[in-house]
């Protein structure tokens, strides 16, 4: 059939859909006028979604379909107090899975809230101090050096990675996916899994509540030898194990069961730290 | 129509709807209205039973025992095959009113013996989401992504699951011990990981 067609025909084909691909492939990007404590809400169900800290005071989203059969509506309160940004099919069309992905990058200015939902799009938000509400379905969560903030993050089977967060509440539900905390410290940190394993790696700093809570996933806990905690393990079903040195509490709320609970402190004890699990291993190691 | 007589015809009144005599002891009845309402909702948790997996010999045995010590059955008269309850061709000659009466009942007892096991959701298994069930909720929920959102389906159904499980364990724990604080606080945690899941299937953006 081809060998039919005129070489001329053929090139002119190739170049058209090279020209819709650039098309569909191709960036816009927005800016907004968003009041310090305004709010941003992301929709984006495929593709990803990256927040990063904005170099001036504008929000600025930048949004790259992978097809012409999406699009990106964006629209923003005039007092500047919320700006939505929404990834949808075109009427009519329906696009496959990597037809409908759009990739989402936003510049955040300080002080602005962000709400981002997602489906199999990961989020990764880094180097910013606003308040986060975070959800994916099975998109992988990041988040890194975020200060002050009061986050939420709730994921179905979605990995959630935080690193270097300090100060504010963190409050992660994740149903499969796996949790991993690092030099994460906060007023309040809560992590509740049904079977996501949850992995945490600091010291726990700054007087706050730590409080992990799991079905039948495992709880992996590593302190250094200077983490100030009171801590307290308890499985109903499953196993405990502690390799750090904790001096035995002479009171608990419960009758200490070998290799089902323990509890303790070390150093001066200003952090609370609560682990629970069902079924799930519990583990706290030196680091 | 007496008591004795509707409930001989029970089994034709619940598939056809009745005659009306047998409709106008139903209204006056309140012992019958709600036996005839209980075989209803069994019958419909039952077709949930459907798509799961295969109890275990142990609920069969439960049942085979149940009947037993009722007087329903004696001894041997009730064969397993697989894991499927079947009639023999003897039975199968003598089906009769009373047999169907018989079978509604092994489909109450097996009802009973699930939710016994589970007594807040229909879920099947202890510490695993490859086995435990959904309830007629989440299959509408479920149905509900399918439509809207195919690819994470599956996260789901599977996240259900492990809800449904997380819940059943925590409400048998907390059952055992009510002033267990732990268990109380693992129940807490079960439930609002079911909350999260319907939050999060509820207020997905559109495709």
């Amino acid at each position: 059939m081809l060998r039919k067609l005129p070489s001329s025909v053929i090139l002119s084909a190739t170049l058209m859909l090279g020209a819709a691909h650039l098309c569909a492939q191709s960036t816009k990007q927005g800016k907004f006028n968003i009041a310090r404590g305004g709010i941003l809400n992301v929709f984006d169900n495929a593709g990803s979604i990256t927040v990063h800290a904005a170099t001036g005071q504008q929000l600025i989203v930048s949004s790259t379909p992978h097809s012409p059969k999406v699009e990106v509506d964006s629209s923003s309160t005039p007092d500047g107090r919320r700006v939505e940004i929404r990834a949808h099919a075109l009427p009519q069309q329906k696009p496959n899975n990597d037809e409908a992905k759009v990739d989402i990058d936003i510049g955040l200015p300080p002080g602005v809230a962000v709400t981002i939902n997602a489906a199999t799009a990961p989020i990764t938000v880094e180097n910013v101090s606003g308040d986060l509400t975070l959800s994916s379905d099975t998109g992988q969560v990041t988040l890194r050096n975020v200060t002050n903030s009061h986050v939420l993050v709730k994921g179905i089977a979605a990995p959630i990675s935080l690193t270097n967060m300090t100060g504010g509440f963190v409050d992660i539900t994740s149903n499969s996916g796996a949790v991993q905390l690092a030099n994460v410290s906060g007023n309040k940190v809560s992590v509740n899994t049904a079977s996501g394993n949850i992995s945490f790696q600091g010291d726990c700093s700054g007087g706050g509540n730590y409080v992990m809570i799991t079905h039948n996933g495992a709880i992996d806990v590593f302190l250094p030898q200077t983490a100030s905690v009171d801590l307290t393990a308890r499985s109903i079903t499953g196993s405990v194990e502690n390799d750090f040195p904790l001096q035995a509490k002479t009171h608990t709320s419960f009758v200490p069961d070998a290799g089902r609970s323990f509890a303790g402190t070390s150093n001066s004890g200003s952090s609370s730290v609560e682990l629970q699990s069902f079924s799930g291993r519990i583990r706290v190691k030196k680091q | 129509m007496n008591c004795q007589q509707f409930q001989e015809v029970l089994p034709h009144i619940i598939e056809t709807g009745g005659s009306a005599d047998e409709e106008a002891h139903l209204q006056s009845c309140t012992a019958c209205s709600d036996l005839v309402r209980d075989l209803k909702y069994i019958a419909e948790q039952a077709k949930l039973l459907l798509p799961m997996r295969d109890p275990g010999p142990r609920v069969w045995t439960n049942i085979e025992q149940s009947l037993q010590r009722e007087g329903l059955i004696r001894e041997g008269r009730m064969s397993r095959q697989g894991h499927t309850l079947t009639i023999t061709q003897t039975q199968k000659k003598s089906w009769t009113p009373l047999g169907s009466v018989l079978a509604a009942l092994a489909v109450i007892t097996l009802a009973v013996v699930v939710i016994n096991y589970h007594p807040r959701a229909i879920v099947t298994a202890h510490n695993s989401p490859a086995t435990s069930s959904i309830t007629a909720d989440d299959q509408t929920l479920i149905s509900q992504i399918s439509q809207q959102q195919p690819e994470v389906r599956q996260a789901y159904e599977d996240g259900l699951k492990e809800a449904n499980a997380y819940i059943s364990d925590a409400q048998k724990a907390v059952d055992n011990d009510p002033n267990d604080d732990a268990a109380r606080q693992h129940l807490q945690a079960a439930y609002h990981q079911k909350a999260m899941l319907y939050d999060m299937a509820t207020s997905r953006s559109l495709p």
